[in-house]
């Protein structure tokens, strides 16, 4: 039994069905993360957990008692909010004890607990200024830690670094994976940024129209993809027309080069299919004997700092490559002609014309 | 050249604002320093204090208006609360409730309390319950003005959430988390409410009370300098009453505190209350 379970659980406003037959477990002490774009259901669902939305249909399990019914007080969940929501009037040290104050905790216990979250988020010399004094990363470490003060049975993050700036923001993130370790708390995040997803979550549920399309840990989201959705939301990906040739050796035809498959294909002879390949799984030059080739023209030359992207025009199609940024790196010119090599293994082939949006 | 153009034709508007606002209070001012044939004198304020009914009608009409503040914040502010978390559709309805006392004139409000309550089971009309009740509708405006910009500059929802996260209820959301952050806009509306109540004369006259408002309507009517000294003397009261506001909210002044729009509606409103009630007369 796991610690926190969504059974069947569905949200409908008005006509909208915005959360529909939502089932996922979490462990004890597991980060798991709802990725999707905006309307995917992922902030709702994170409210239902901790009760500011009620259900429409199904049940929510925590530790084994079904909360559904139970008011958002009584939860026993922290909650962080994008918008960190301090209480204005109350400055650091009284933020962070308010839970406990609630709580009805006496004032030695409240005090040793508040020093203990300061030095925590390493907060402790802005323990007597307000809110608006605070940066923004000040603010939300702040909001982490009167989140966490209580001791909740669980951590909800609703988006907390999506109004932060870049370089505060995967600071914090680490910051926040850190703490999580620490106390060992199992943490719901909710986020629309993937990278931050993936990299600090132990599993991620990526969500679209209100159901999950994956729950795996990044690991696999990223390199197994379940859905041509999760493949296209995850990452880049270069999508190439192909048409198989041989089932049986896995071979297929893109723009009349040939490309090999680790395994035998699925599909009869002359149907259409979708090479999908990682930017990063490519690399310009020959490869050894067993690689695929393709050949192209390069289109235009991306510095994106620690990797260089190509962009090459296959035949009508455009194909990326990425290449570590070294300072040994030939680049080719523009309207080179170059050949890209990668491994069999690397292939992902989906139906053609699948249903994934541009 | 053309900046200095723009900045003294600036200074000149201002200027001409000024003396528009400033000149019949000049006036005003120096009308009721001319009691005494010849000299500038404040006789006519001494008159005024010297006054029994002066004292007595001003004490009675504040302590109406303290009943009022009371009964207004106490109806008002869960309401709008209510409203801004749980019904924001409402909110035009209300916006037009909050305009219906300046729609519809006091007189009406006054005859139809009267006809309401004055048959049992409800003969309301010889207890204050029904002059406060009146001034609770008179001064709603004022006080869901500010109590709704007061909590539109706070993330209502976001608070109240972080606190339910915390394991408040709504007595603890209420009491530690929302009016504190409400300080600025309720004394913006008590003040408001305040000066509206004191200067009131209609319902007042109309329910036969002994309040502020028709003893200076009196005097306006049988004297000649001591209206003057009494319209200098509320202009004090209310500018003292904004001074105050500014005073008590700067202690703690910070962003999401709202002084600006009670302080709008309030310089706005009061002045034509307090020069109407003193000018006008008897209906």
């Amino acid at each position: 039994m796991a610690f926190l379970e969504l059974h069947d659980v569905v949200k409908v406003f008005g006509k909208n069905t915005v959360v529909s037959n939502l089932s996922m477990n979490v462990e004890k002490g597991e980060f798991v993360s709802f990725l999707g774009g905006s309307g995917c259901g992922k902030t709702t669902t994170l409210r239902m957990i901790a009760g500011f939305e009620t259900l429409t249909e199904g049940i929510i399990l925590l530790d084994g008692v079904n909360v559904v019914r139970t008011p958002p007080n009584k939860r026993n969940l922290g909650m962080v909010f994008q918008s960190y929501a301090l209480f204005p009037n109350m400055n650091v040290r009284h933020n962070i004890g308010f839970g406990l104050k609630i709580a009805g905790r006496s004032r030695t216990q409240t005090d040793k607990r508040v020093e203990e979250m300061l030095e925590l988020i390493n907060m402790g010399e802005f323990a007597g200024r307000y809110p608006h004094q605070l940066s923004g990363g000040q603010q939300q470490r702040v909001a982490l830690a009167r989140a966490i003060a209580r001791e909740p049975a669980a951590l909800l993050l609703d988006e907390p670094l999506s109004a932060l700036d870049a370089k505060i923001r995967v600071r914090l993130r680490d910051e926040i994976r850190d703490i999580q370790r620490k106390l060992g708390i199992t943490t719901v995040y909710v986020t629309h940024d993937q990278e931050e997803a993936l990299s600090i979550s132990d599993r991620v549920a990526v969500m679209r129209d209100g159901k999950i399309e994956q729950i795996g840990s990044p690991f696999e989201i990223y390199n197994h993809p379940a859905t041509p959705y999760v493949a296209s939301f995850i990452g880049t990906l270069n999508r190439l027309p192909a048409v198989v040739v041989d089932p049986q050796a896995g071979i297929l035809d893109v723009e009349g080069q040939r490309v090999a498959m680790a395994s035998h294909i699925a599909s009869t002879a002359g149907t259409r299919v979708q090479l999908r390949l990682r930017p990063e799984a490519l690399s310009l030059g020959s490869g050894d004997e067993a690689s695929n080739r393709l050949k192209g023209k390069v289109e235009n030359v991306k510095f994106l700092g620690s990797i260089v992207r190509l962009d090459l025009r296959v035949g009508t199609n455009k194909l990326s490559i990425d290449s570590f940024n070294e300072p040994r790196l030939v680049l080719p010119g523009l309207g080179e002609e170059v050949t890209v090599s990668f491994d069999r293994e690397a292939c992902v082939l989906m139906a053609a014309e699948s249903e994934v949006k541009p | 050249m053309k900046n200095i153009k723009r900045t003294a034709l600036s200074w000149l508007v201002l200027l001409l604002g000024l003396l528009y606002f400033m000149l019949p209070l000049v006036a005003t001012f120096l009308f009721s320093l001319k009691g005494k044939k010849g000299v500038l004198s404040f006789v006519a304020y001494e008159h005024v204090f010297a006054d029994p009914q002066f004292l007595k009608t001003f004490f009675f009409s504040f302590q109406m208006s303290i009943y009022t503040v009371v009964a207004g914040l106490a109806l008002i502010i869960p309401t709008t609360i209510w409203v801004h978390l749980k019904v924001p559709k409402a909110k035009p309805v209300i916006e037009i409730f909050a305009l219906m006392p300046f729609v519809i004139p006091p007189i009406i409000l006054a005859f139809g309390l009267i006809r309401s309550y004055s048959r049992p089971p409800l003969a309301l009309v010889t207890t204050p319950a029904l002059l406060v009740a009146g001034y609770v509708i008179i001064a709603f405006p004022y006080i869901y003005r500010s109590i709704d910009a007061g909590l539109r500059a706070m993330d209502l929802r976001a608070l109240t959430e972080a606190g339910m996260s915390l394991g408040a209820g709504w007595f603890s959301l209420l009491f530690r988390v929302v009016l504190p952050n409400l300080r600025t806009a309720i004394l913006a509306a008590i003040f408001l409410t305040f000066a509206t109540v004191i200067g009131e004369l209609t319902l007042a006259v109309l329910l036969a009370w002994p309040a502020f408002g028709p003893y200076m309507a009196l005097v306006g009517r049988d004297l000649a300098y001591e209206p003057a000294a009494l319209a200098i003397l509320s202009f004090a009261m209310t500018w003292g009453s904004i001074g105050l506001i500014q005073a008590l909210s700067r202690g703690k002044a910070r962003p999401g505190t709202v002084v600006a729009p009670g302080l709008a509606v309030m310089a706005e409103e009061t002045k034509p209350t307090t020069t109407r009630s003193t000018t006008n007369g008897l209906p």
